[in-house]
Formats: structure tokens, sequence, C-alpha cells
């Protein structure tokens, strides 16, 4: 169990101490019980920090926004950032690093360990628990929920996201400091179970249940804002940065290469999903927040997580698991499956 | 539609600039007969082939995607074949995660000798995207 204190302590020590300019964390939201994510710069804000169940955000993206920020306004970095980071995040943390994204000592990991449980999937709390709950608490295996009509405790297997029953590893392996137990290598469900269940079937239901899915996607590009390895600036689906000079002429503004279009059709949603897929490859860390984000549900967990178990099977390669490591389509191996090939 | 005798598919080839385009070049100058259902495309290495050509090669109508470089230990840039067959194994098994048939895209290794070789591929490969017909899966309507 992780006394939240603890977590205040040590923001509020590195922020007096002037060890990092600024911690990256929770805070209690504005809606219910969920938390929402929090930059704090002075001491005396840590006793906002929160640590609950609905602490489902990756906070990896904030490392971004706060790298694209100084980039933007010209500054130096100055003392690194701290973050609170949970397995997944500190996994995303490591991969944002192997790519060169910032670099280790610009970074000051608060790891957080999940320990046997994890976060909260809002979704399958309803029926479950009457009324609003206002909060939500770790207690062992269980969440506790206070509600308007008294305190409503859970075994968290129940209510849990379908990421933390299937992960493997919930301890931040990457860390400057750390609370909570190592409980690497726990299994409360078979990871890649939802896939595996959907693989049975055949081609053809395969792609009507894409179809239908695809068919539902608005393209508010939710999934893309909110995972921390979509840094690029300028995204392939947007190519909002066509250079227009004076002699540009109409034709070529007309015919350049738009490689997948705006519109939120399905032959355009789909493309523009089996390319996020692809450039996820070998970097998804299977946070599930596109999923979580997702206002049309979506399953955008399944083609995340069909890459990482063909990485994993075929290729040996996890995600995130160490900085030096060559990225999975920038290596290879003599006994890479060639036999696909004619 | 098309009736299925007078369906042709249309294949995207990509071809790497060493091999399978010399190959395809050869195919031709031996004046080997062989179907002309492939538009090449000649790009520098297998390995700079993005998954995104092939995606939106279908989406742009394309009924079967053709990738093809030099064999493994050939490569004029020593391992960029090797970077592709990991590349395209992954999209590979992608297309057909979401139900794309798995006939509809095709990898094979053509030296710059082997045009006999490339014209059996596209023999071969006609002939299996024929049955499947026009592909739809990805392709943007843009009636």
């Amino acid at each position: 169990m992780i006394n939240v204190r603890d977590i205040r302590d040590a923001a509020r020590d590195l922020l007096a101490k002037g060890e990092v300019r600024a911690v990256i964390g929770y805070r209690r939201g504005s809606r219910g019980m969920a938390a929402e994510p929090v930059v704090i710069t002075a001491p005396e804000q840590a006793d906002e920090l929160v640590w609950d169940p609905t602490c489902f955000h990756n906070l990896a993206l904030y490392l971004v926004e706060d790298r694209k920020f100084l980039a933007h306004s010209r500054k130096a970095p100055g003392a690194p950032i701290a973050i609170i980071a949970k397995g997944c995040d500190a996994r995303a943390i490591v991969v944002l690093m192997q790519e060169h994204y910032f670099k280790r000592e610009e970074v000051y990991i608060i790891g957080v360990s999940c320990e046997g449980v994890g976060v909260l999937d809002e979704r399958k709390l309803a029926g479950h628990v009457p009324g609003t709950p206002t909060d939500a608490a770790f207690e062992g295996d269980d969440f506790v929920f206070t509600t308007p009509e008294g305190e409503k405790r859970l075994p968290a297997r129940e209510v849990m996201a379908d990421r933390c029953l299937e992960c493997r590893a919930p301890f931040p392996k990457e860390h400057n400091v750390v609370f909570g137990e190592d409980k690497t290598g726990r299994e409360l469900a078979a990871p890649f179970a939802a896939l595996a269940r959907f693989e049975e079937q055949g081609a053809t239901e395969r792609w009507d249940f894409w179809r239908r899915q695809f068919e539902r996607c608005i393209r508010c590009f939710a999934c893309r804002s909110v995972c921390p390895m979509c840094y690029c600036d300028e995204c392939v689906v947007d190519s909002i940065t066509f250079p227009v000079a004076p002699e540009t002429t109409a034709d070529e503004k007309a015919n350049r290469i738009r490689w997948i279009e705006r519109s939120a059709v399905r032959s355009e949603n789909i493309t523009y999903h089996m390319t996020r897929a692809m450039h996820l490859a070998g970097r998804c860390i299977d946070c599930g927040e596109c999923e979580r984000v997702c206002p049309v549900n979506i399953p955008l967990r399944l083609l995340n997580n069909k890459m990482e178990r063909e990485a994993r099977e075929r290729f040996g390669y996890e995600p995130g698991a160490s900085i030096g490591a060559a990225s999975l389509v920038a290596s290879f191996n003599d006994s890479d499956p060639g036999s696909f090939i004619r | 539609m098309s009736e299925p005798e007078t369906y042709e598919p249309k294949i995207v080839a990509f071809l790497c600039k060493w091999c399978s385009s010399a190959g395809s070049d050869l195919a031709g100058v031996s004046r080997i007969q062989y179907p002309a259902n492939a538009t090449p495309i000649t790009v520098p290495c297998s390995g700079s082939i993005s998954p995104l050509y092939i995606l939106s090669a279908f989406n742009k109508g394309a009924d079967g995607v053709l990738l093809s470089g030099c064999h493994i230990g050939d490569c004029h840039y020593i391992e960029g074949n090797y970077l592709a067959r990991r590349k395209i194994y992954l999209i590979k098994e992608l297309l057909e995660f979401v139900g794309v048939e798995p006939d509809r895209f095709r990898m094979s290794w053509v030296s710059a000798a082997e045009g006999a070789k490339y014209a059996q591929v596209v023999k071969d490969f006609v002939a299996d995207l024929k049955p499947l017909g026009p592909q739809d899966k990805l392709k943007a309507d843009r009636t």
C-alpha cells in the first residue's frame, strides 16, 4: 500500500531543494471522483497531489508537452522535471528516451507501483456503485468508493481496466525513487486474451467487425492527442505544413500528396488507424489511453496489442524495456520470419 | 462492377532500384510475356518502403500491392532488405488482422538477373487476385 503522504513529501522535498523545476502528478479533478493531471511548481502545492484508482492518465504525455513548450519558447530546461509514473508510464518514458526525445538526467521519475491492482475503468463501474461516487481509494486488492449513500467496497478485479488486468509489469523499473511493492510478473488475467478470442474468428467476421468499428470513428483525434508516442510536430494525416510560395500553382496545391484524407469516412478512418498502429509498433506500451478516451468506444487496444504480440513472439522485442536498445523497426535478426516472401 | 471475365486487377508494384527494377527490365528486354496489370514504382530500396505506401496504394484503388527487393544478403545498402522484411511482416499481419485477404499483398525477392522470376511472380499474383474481385475495403469512395 502506498501512502499518498510519501508521494507528497517526496514532491515537496524535491521542489523545496530546487532539484526539480516542476512535478507532474495527479490532483482531485472537477469531475466527480476522477483525478486530473497537474503540474506543480511550488512546495506548498504538494498537498494537492493524490494517488488513487482514478489516476488513469499516462503522464508521460506532459513530458512531451513540456519538451515542445521549451522548444517553442527557446528556453534552456534548467533543472529536471519530475513525474509521477506508474509501470506503464515509466515504460513510455523509457521509449521516449530510447528515441532521444529527452535525456535520462532531464527527468526525475517518481515511480509508483500499482502493486496487485491497477486503475479503474469508469465504464465498468455502471451498476456496481449507487449514485455518483465522490472519491475512490486503494485498499489492498479492493477499491473503496465514497458515495452519497456511504462507502462501497468492490474487488478491484471487477472494475479494473482490462489493460491493468493483463499487465505483468505494474512496477516502474526505471525510476529515481519508487513507492510500493515490486510485483513484476503478477498475472491477474492472461495477456492478449481479448486478442486471442478475436483472432479465432475468420477473416470475414474480422472485417465485419472492423468495418462497423471504423464506420463510427468521428476523427476527433483524441487517440492521437492523448498518446505520448504521437509527438510528431506534423502528423501524416494532417499535411498542414504544405509550403505555399507565391509561385505555387493551383495544380500543385490540388495535387500535393495527401496520404490520408481527413474526412471521417470508413476507408480514410481505417487507413488512419492502421497507419497509427504501424507507427506504434514496438513503441506502444499498452497504457490503454487511446481506448479510454475514444468517445465512440472503438477497441483500439486490439490493434496495438496485435502489433505488440507479433513483436514479442516473432522478434523477441519488448517495448520500453531498455533505454539503450535499438528500436523494433530499426533492428533485425537473421532469424526474422521470411517464409511469406516469394 | 466489372464482369469476372473482363476484370483485370490493378497491381501497384514497389520495386527496388538495384535488383527488382532491373529484374523487371530484364523481363522486358528478354521479351518474356506476362500480364500488364502491374504498375511499377521504383524505390531506392525495399527498406525505404513505408507501410504508408502500401496502405495508401490500397486506399487509392489498388487491388493488389507487390513489393520486391534484392535477395537477403544482396542489398545495395547492406541491410535495407533485412529492415524491410521485419517492417513488411508487421504490415502484412496487420492487413490480415483487419480482414484484408492475404493474397492482396505480396512480397518477393527478385534479383537483376531474374527477369523470368519477376514475370512469374506477376503472373501468379494476377492469377490469385482475379478470383478475389475488386478491392473495396480500403479503397476511398471518391465518387
